[in-house]
């Protein structure tokens, strides 16, 4: 191959210079003739049933355009990105499943009178018992959020036999471990303008995902693919928050409604408050090696608790499993990994996707049995290492690109140079 | 409605605008006048994304009431740069690869105005002092302090 | 007292979504300037994927950075490219963006060989030409071989997709291949732990990353930092209080999130060992970053003052009072 010219080299950013003089446009940045200010109506309980939504007094309210519930929504009333749980907007008749579900939207000339409309909505709700930890959640007596049952999604990883594996172990740490629930904290929070033009909708909106996004749209409104156009604004930070809708069907809706503009800032209660989070997980570890501390059994559960709606929390748990025996090769392997509804906040996406959970427990493992062993932690590391030809506990074959041992052998010399010899 | 006249700086430009009492410094910069350079990521005074410069020191514009700047002189992200080109803190912001999604730059860039004008020679820890108040999530940081580290040696030429 | 203690923890990372399809596509157009339009659905949200493609775009049609424009995630007009997310553009948009480059160049190259009466083998694109490998000297111009291009009424277009060579995972055992590539990372973390406060301080961390091939590095370098401060965040501080389903930390006044006071050394260090299916070796980074960074902090809080975090976060309270424990 030729000598590299482009790729390899610190090329600034294509869009750096509007951003450091302050004209790259963000989605909250957009001013259209004539556009009209969204709000959404949320549920202020965890669980139960609407019994009533009256709009009328919202609707007499001078400014307001339009005030929209489940039944003015022309298609599916349904988003998700693996599964289609989520309802747009809770119709009467339908249930909550967390508070901050949505229950209707507003359009109106300003901000503040979007608002105040959203305090003249009566909404009645029968409230249901409702289940907060998905230990509790997953027992048979516990209140269902869906009729299958509060377990979303099981994984299994099974490689060779633990149970007779252990037996041969001569060193074995068994520990639990959980982690928090944590919020992206992306410094711009949620926001997007929808416009009709024609027959199509234009969505400009900070996003991951805008393809995705095209669906969700498209189905709730009823229209085809090719008439809801998604526009992704410069977007302020994502790390996996900005991959599920949040006000891309909302502002859609409303701007086919009112045929005006319509613009959607989450506040940054609301984002926090509303919006996906990494999904707390309690984890149960065994972990077992011979007494040169090459490992020969590894078990793990995991728990997560996905809260309402699922997004992409299978996804999560999946990924979780197969990431949880960490970078080294062991024979025998059982991991079981549960998605688990809740009436919690709702978890999704986050830069790490389950890893950085089971990371922390793999890696503090790793630890606990080389000082039972008596040796180093890189020591332990080092004779367990994926290199190429490993075979993974998914039964897959490590072929190439395997650089482990590379960045061991520079993290250690990097950290020496600085640190002296700590290893 | 009791509408106040002010007159005031900004960006060195002289501005006479009504404003209502209750409205906030960062809407009169975005709304009325249209620069939506300085940004809000969160109303609250916590962040630091909608800090300008008002009199030399940086002030949260969403913690401000618009009536408040009568008088005073104000400095947002768009009064930086002399035309085409960029001041050294933009410059070394771009060169250092300090910027990611660029929605904390505006700000991070004025707070380390106002530091530099106060302190030419900050050391890295003044630095991170100095910008405390600004929230990045996508950077860490890191390449911000060297950015800022940079302008100053430049400044200081 | 404050006392220091050093941790080290490793990580993986498969690059794409697990198991599952999920490609992306991008178009490629070259203009009669030798300029380059790539249409991609990829989505930058800060990262840089914008430049990555780019430079990966220009590097495969022999032209300037400066040359290439790069318009995106718009749905109206862009290709789907999947979400930005897996830590999967680099690897497959990247591809994807490749590959439309290479069909772009095929007319060109086609043509330029007609011109300088050689075989299409021998030649590359450098330097906004078409050169001759063994013969340097001989070359033509891409903009010149456009204008032969269009005077025989040809256009110069590429468009290209990339999936991930993966397989279903087994429902019943979890067997299968549900990454093509994956990512391997180690980090070390140099902590403080004030054993009267039980405040923990990060001092440094050394962060090697396994990325295949840096195509940016100091993009890179940037996704490391910025990845360290998330986990920084998740090991010692960050946790969203529910009670009931009610959230009670709402705001980032009550959501502490890590500033500029807590940002403790950096050293990111990158590790090329190609990946032959990616562009030009490259895997990815984003996620990879704050991977092992929670598990090396708590690795250097055990060898610091011998107490063993298992519930994130590692608040000072929780660990002044594991400390205390220890002590009796
Ligand atoms: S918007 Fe003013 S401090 Fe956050
Ligand atoms: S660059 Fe994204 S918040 Fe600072």
């Amino acid at each position: 191959m030729s000598q590299l010219k482009v790729v390899g080299q610190n090329v600034k950013k294509k869009d750096v210079k509007e951003k450091v003089l302050g004209t790259a446009i963000f989605a909250a940045d957009i001013k259209m003739d004539g556009m009209l200010y969204g709000k959404t109506l949320r549920s202020k309980v965890p669980h139960g049933i609407v019994k009533k939504i009256n709009v009328s007094q919202a609707l007499e309210l001078p400014g307001v355009h339009a005030v929209l519930t489940e039944q003015d929504i022309p298609g599916v009333n349904k988003a998700g990105i693996i599964v289609k749980d989520e309802p747009v907007l809770v119709g009467i008749g339908q249930r909550i499943r967390k508070i901050g579900d949505p229950l209707a939207i507003v359009a109106a000339e300003t901000e503040e009178i979007a608002e105040a409309a959203l305090d003249l909505i009566e909404v009645e709700v029968e409230e249901l018992p409702a289940v907060f930890s998905p230990l509790d959640a997953m027992k048979d007596d516990a209140p269902k959020l869906y009729e299958k049952g509060n377990i979303m999604a099981v994984r299994r990883i099974v490689k060779g036999d633990v149970a007779e594996a252990f037996k041969n172990c001569d060193v074995i740490v068994e520990q639990d471990y959980t982690t928090s629930m944590v919020e992206h904290a992306y410094i711009e929070t949620e926001a997007g303008v929808a416009k009709m033009e024609g027959d199509v909708v234009n969505v400009w909106v900070c996003t991951q995902n805008p393809h995705y996004d095209r669906k969700d749209v498209a189905y709730n409104l009823n229209i085809g693919l090719n008439q809801a156009r998604i526009i992704q604004t410069t977007t302020g930070g994502g790390f996996g928050g900005k991959l599920d809708v949040t006000v891309h069907v909302h502002v859609a809706l409303l701007a086919k409604a009112t045929k005006r503009p319509v613009k959607m800032v989450y506040s940054r209660r609301e984002s926090i408050s509303n919006t996906v989070k990494r999904h707390p997980f309690i984890m149960k570890y065994k972990t077992g090696c011979d007494k040169d501390g090459k490992l020969i059994a590894w078990q793990t559960e995991i728990i997560g608790d996905t809260g309402a709606y699922a997004s992409y929390g299978p996804g999560t748990l999946t990924r979780a499993a197969v990431h949880a025996t960490g970078p080294y090769e062991i024979p025998n392997v059982k991991v079981e990994a549960y998605t688990v509804y809740t009436n919690n906040p709702q978890a999704g996406a986050m830069r790490g996707f389950g890893v950085p959970q089971v990371a922390f427990a793999h890696e503090s493992q790793m630890n606990l049995l080389a000082e039972k062993l008596g040796i180093s932690p890189l020591e332990i590391r080092m004779k367990n290492a994926f290199i190429p030809g490993s075979i993974t506990a998914t039964g897959s074959k490590l072929e190439h690109s395997v650089g482990l041992k590379s960045t061991m052998e520079s993290a250690k010399q990097a950290a020496e140079k600085v640190l002296g010899d700590k290893f | 409605m009791n509408k106040k006249l002010i007159k005031f700086t900004l960006n060195d430009k002289e501005y006479k605008v009504e404003v209502e009492p209750q409205v906030l410094l960062v809407d009169l910069i975005r709304e009325e006048l249209g620069l939506t350079g300085t940004k809000v990521g969160c109303g609250e005074g916590e962040c630091g994304a909608c800090t300008v410069i008002m009199d030399g020191k940086t002030v949260n514009s969403c913690m401000v009431l618009a009536v408040t700047v009568d008088g005073k002189k104000i400095t947002t992200i768009e009064g930086l740069a002399k035309g085409e080109e960029l001041h050294p803190l933009q410059k070394s912001f771009v060169e250092e690869g300090a910027v990611q999604c660029g929605f904390c730059t505006p700000g991070m860039i004025l707070s380390s105005k106002a530091l530099l004008d106060e302190n030419p020679n900050p050391t890295p820890e003044e630095i991170k002092k100095g910008l405390s108040g600004n929230l990045c999530r996508c950077t860490g940081y890191a390449k911000i302090v060297k950015a800022v580290e940079k302008a100053s040696k430049e400044l200081n030429k | 007292m404050k006392k220091r203690g050093v941790g080290l923890a490793n990580m993986w990372y498969g690059i794409g979504n697990t198991g599952l399809p999920n490609p992306a596509s991008a178009y490629i157009e070259l203009l009669d300037d030798g300029t380059v339009i790539v249409l991609t659905g990829c989505a930058d949200i800060g990262q840089g994927s914008t430049t990555t493609l780019a430079q990966i775009a220009a590097e495969e049609m022999g032209v300037d950075i400066e040359d290439v424009r790069v318009v995106s995630a718009d749905t109206g007009i862009t290709p789907d490219a999947g979400a930005t997310s897996a830590s999967r553009q680099t690897y497959i948009s990247g591809n994807a963006v490749k590959m439309a480059a290479k069909e772009a160049k095929t007319i060109l190259v086609e043509t330029a060989a007609r011109m300088l009466e050689v075989d299409e083998d021998s030649l590359i694109l450098e330097d906004r030409k078409i050169v001759v490998k063994n013969d340097k000297d001989k070359f033509v111009k891409i903009k010149e071989c456009l204008g032969k291009c269009r005077a025989e009424g040809k256009l110069t277009l590429g468009h290209g997709w990339f999936n991930p060579d993966v397989t279903a995972l087994n429902p019943e055992d979890g067997q299968g291949k549900p990454y093509a590539t994956y990512a391997f990372a180690t980090q070390v973390a140099e902590v403080e732990v004030n054993t009267e406060t039980g405040e923990v301080k990060v001092l440094k961390i050394f962060a090697a990353h396994d990325v295949g091939k840096a195509i940016n590095p100091i993009n890179v370098e940037g996704q490391i930092e910025g990845g360290c401060m998330i986990g920084v965040g998740f090991a010692l501080m960050e946790q969203v209080k529910v009670d009931k389903g009610n959230i009670k930390t709402p705001n980032l006044a009550t959501y502490l999130i890590p500033t500029a006071m807590d940002t403790p050394e950096i050293y990111p260090i990158i590790v090329e060992d190609p990946e032959v299916t990616g562009p030009f070796g490259a895997k990815g980074v984003g996620e990879p970053a704050l991977i092992p960074t929670a598990a090396a902090i708590v690795n250097a809080i055990y060898d610091a003052v011998g107490v063993r975090i298992t519930d994130l976060p590692v608040t000072p309270e929780k660990l002044l009072k594991e400390i205390k424990k220890e002590r009796n």
